[in-house]
């Protein structure tokens, strides 16, 4: 069998459809969990932006690119995570870049999860303080290592809440407990956890009863939320600050109407509309098991992502070459964009998923054996 | 251990480690080149960074650990954070 180069472009035709060289195929690695850029509510919306407010900002949030749209989002953000201070940014990747580089300075200490995102390890090399790794999902380390750190100089402890490669999740009540019990802050990244954990999407800190004790959480607009975006909120009311000195929240235009119009549709739905994340699990847990019984082994517990390890690269693209065949696009991760230099065939779930394409999706990996 | 140790235990415990990651049959010298002569790669370093931080209870800064070329540049950089000469 021929191995195709893993690139991939589509025809979108639904949030679990679209067509690839003319065929039809089955969606499972979209980060689209919720599956609301499809929803009317959130269509509507956006088209409505557009109608009224024109087709972007073309301007900075400082000065032209502040709409009275992007404050309501603020404040919709503000009372869905039970906030004091919320700040809207461009994308996700910007809004971890703009918040880590400016929460910490020179002098100060970053602590960083080991397997974090790209954009974390960018936002610390914006900081001018020191970046100091810990133990993917490790308090013990984190304690560690927090209690060998001078005395002087401010700690900001920077974790995710469900890691976008393996599909884990943090022990967000153990990390709250050292990082407050050391004098640190605790910023987390929800960026994949907000729309699948917590009551209606809250995240995975209301989950697990902390969302009041995180310092600062961030998050993206791209994946549960149906659109383009980020945001930082948090319990201290000095988060404002922010919009006059980082970089990253200043030189650069401000998300269009349309993006804004679809996050607070989506949030709007997420809250008042049918309870999306409970679907989203229960076809998690239909996969995980199927992927299971089928002979994987997911690398982690049922979740909205299951990444299968592959014993090495050259059988990971094999194998995601022939899933497209049968007509199921899944997400090929290899190093070294994966942690421990692990090849894997990562799928993402979605409430749009029907109980049907999740049983055609196991069907394929089946046939894989 | 870190009290009372010198360049020459550091270099022994940096170099038992990195022998057990190294990829080649090349000697590990201090003007070894981590990355070109054992081709081990940016991931493998920060396990053997964790290791060794481990062993000399420091917490090598990820900027630092990104100017370690050589063995001797690992090697000077945890003689430093242990606060031996
Ligand atoms: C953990 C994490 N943080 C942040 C981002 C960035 O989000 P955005 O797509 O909005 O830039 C991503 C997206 O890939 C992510 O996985």
């Amino acid at each position: 069998m021929t191995s195709r180069r893993p690139t991939f472009s589509s025809e979108i035709l639904s949030p679990t459809r679209a067509l690839v060289d003319g065929r039809e195929i089955i969606l499972a690695g979209t980060n689209n969990y919720l599956g609301l850029t499809f929803s009317e509510a959130v269509k509507s919306a956006a088209i409505d932006a557009i109608a009224r407010q024109g087709t972007a900002t073309t301007g900075s949030r400082l000065a032209n690119g502040t709409f009275r749209e992007h404050i309501d989002l603020e404040e919709d953000l503000k009372t869905f995570f039970r906030a004091k201070s919320a700040v809207v940014f461009t994308t996700g990747y910007q809004a971890n870049l703009a918040a880590i580089s400016t929460l910490a300075g020179r002098g100060d200490h970053l602590l960083i999860d080991a397997d974090s995102h790209a954009c974390i390890y960018d936002g610390c090399r914006l900081s001018e303080a020191e970046t100091i790794r810990f133990r993917h999902n490790s308090p013990e380390d984190l304690a560690k290592r927090l209690a060998r750190l001078p005395d002087e100089g401010a700690r900001l402890v920077v974790v995710e809440g469900l890691y976008s490669m393996l599909g884990d999740v943090a022990p967000l009540d153990e990390f709250v407990a050292v990082a407050h019990e050391h004098g640190a802050y605790l910023y987390v990244d929800e960026a994949h956890s907000v729309g699948c954990y917590g009551d209606r999407g809250r995240g995975l800190a209301e989950e697990l009863g902390v969302l009041d004790k995180i310092d600062f959480l961030s998050g993206t607009f791209s994946k549960s939320f149906a659109s383009i975006g980020g945001f930082c909120v948090s319990r201290h009311p000095g988060l404002d600050l922010m919009r006059l000195v980082s970089r990253p929240y200043l030189f650069t235009a401000s998300g269009s109407p349309s993006n804004v119009a679809a996050a607070r549709a989506a949030m709007g739905e997420m809250m008042n509309g049918p309870d999306l994340s409970r679907e989203l699990m229960e076809r998690a847990h239909q996969l995980h098991a199927g992927l299971t019984g089928a002979g994987f082994t997911p690398a982690s517990p049922p979740g909205p992502i299951i990444a299968i390890p592959r014993p090495d690269e050259l059988t990971a693209v094999r194998e995601w070459n022939r899933l497209l065949e049968a007509g199921i696009y899944v997400n090929l991760a290899v190093p070294p964009a994966t942690p421990h230099a692990k090849s894997l065939l990562r799928l993402s779930v979605s409430a749009a998923h029907s109980e049907d394409e999740i049983n055609t999706i196991i069907s394929a990996f089946r046939e894989l054996t | 251990m870190a009290s009372g140790t010198d360049q020459k235990a550091i270099f022994e415990d940096v170099a038992r480690v990195l022998s057990t990651h190294s990829h080649t049959q090349a000697p590990i010298r201090p003007e070894t080149r981590i990355g070109a002569d054992l081709e081990i790669d940016s991931v493998e370093i920060f396990d053997i960074v964790m290791e060794l931080e481990d062993l000399y209870n420091i917490s090598l800064p990820v900027e630092a650990a990104s100017d370690i070329d050589t063995v001797q540049d690992l090697v000077s950089k945890i003689g430093q954070l242990a606060n031996v000469r």
